[in-house]
């Protein structure tokens, strides 16, 4: 197998990896949400995932999260539009939009936990 | 070509697309109703709140199984683009078909039994 390490295969490679870390953490999620049957557990662990760590922590979930998405906007255009040759410039516009919400959404979360 | 595990594979490639952009518009709501819409606190009463209504639960469910099928096949996609002996394969879709079921019955007990305390919730 041979790769071509342009922009289409980072992004690619990118989205995969994002893929996979966002999977295991909404297995994460789902396992804490479930300690919903006592409120106080509940409230407890949501007081523990408020701390620092967890905070900043959030800010690399808001980067995968808004990679997946925005690439995965790429994606679809890209497989049912007849953008196919433009993937390129898509993806450096939309690193663009998503510099912007990321740096807009980090902002305000370092704030809150305390650190900006 | 050699036929693997769930060969072929156009199903998982168009529900990928298809169940990707509905679980951007599930998630940008998701994400503006726990972060935005009740000044960013999540308490147990905020979520109760939502969680002891039908149509909350309804649309959790749907987000829920959405974000595993997701979630999970694509786990599966790069398994089979990656692991090539037959049976290591067999064995890694088979874990993530068995976490994918469990962790989707952990979410639905946690979701479909959600019963609001005695005393209510405000």
């Amino acid at each position: 197998m041979h790769y071509k390490w342009k922009t289409g295969m980072w992004a690619f490679v990118f989205h995969r990896a994002s893929g996979l870390a966002l999977s295991l953490y909404l297995l994460l999620h789902i396992n804490v949400v479930s300690s919903l049957y006592n409120p106080a557990k509940f409230d407890n662990t949501m007081g523990f995932l408020g701390s620092p760590l967890f905070r900043i922590l959030e800010i690399g979930l808001l980067a995968a999260v808004l990679y997946h998405s925005l690439n995965g906007i790429r994606i679809f255009l890209i497989d049912f539009t007849n953008s196919t040759r433009k993937h390129s410039q898509i993806f450096w516009l939309l690193a663009v939009v998503g510099l912007i919400i990321f740096v807009a959404g980090a902002y305000p979360m370092l704030h809150h936990a305390g650190i900006l | 070509m050699e036929k693997g595990i769930g060969s072929g594979g156009a199903f998982a490639w168009f529900f990928q697309r298809i169940s990707g952009a509905f679980l951007l518009i599930a998630l940008l709501a998701h994400f503006w109703v726990l972060h935005y819409a009740s000044n960013g606190e999540v308490t147990f009463q905020i979520v109760a709140q939502r969680l002891a209504t039908p149509l909350w639960k309804t649309i959790d469910l749907g987000f829920l199984v959405f974000a595993i099928i997701h979630g999970f096949n694509g786990f599966i996609m790069v398994i089979h683009d990656y692991i090539h002996s037959h049976n290591l394969r067999l064995a890694l879709v088979s874990l993530v078909w068995v976490v994918g079921i469990l962790i989707g019955i952990m979410g639905m007990i946690t979701i479909i039994g959600f019963k609001v305390p005695v005393g209510g919730v405000i």
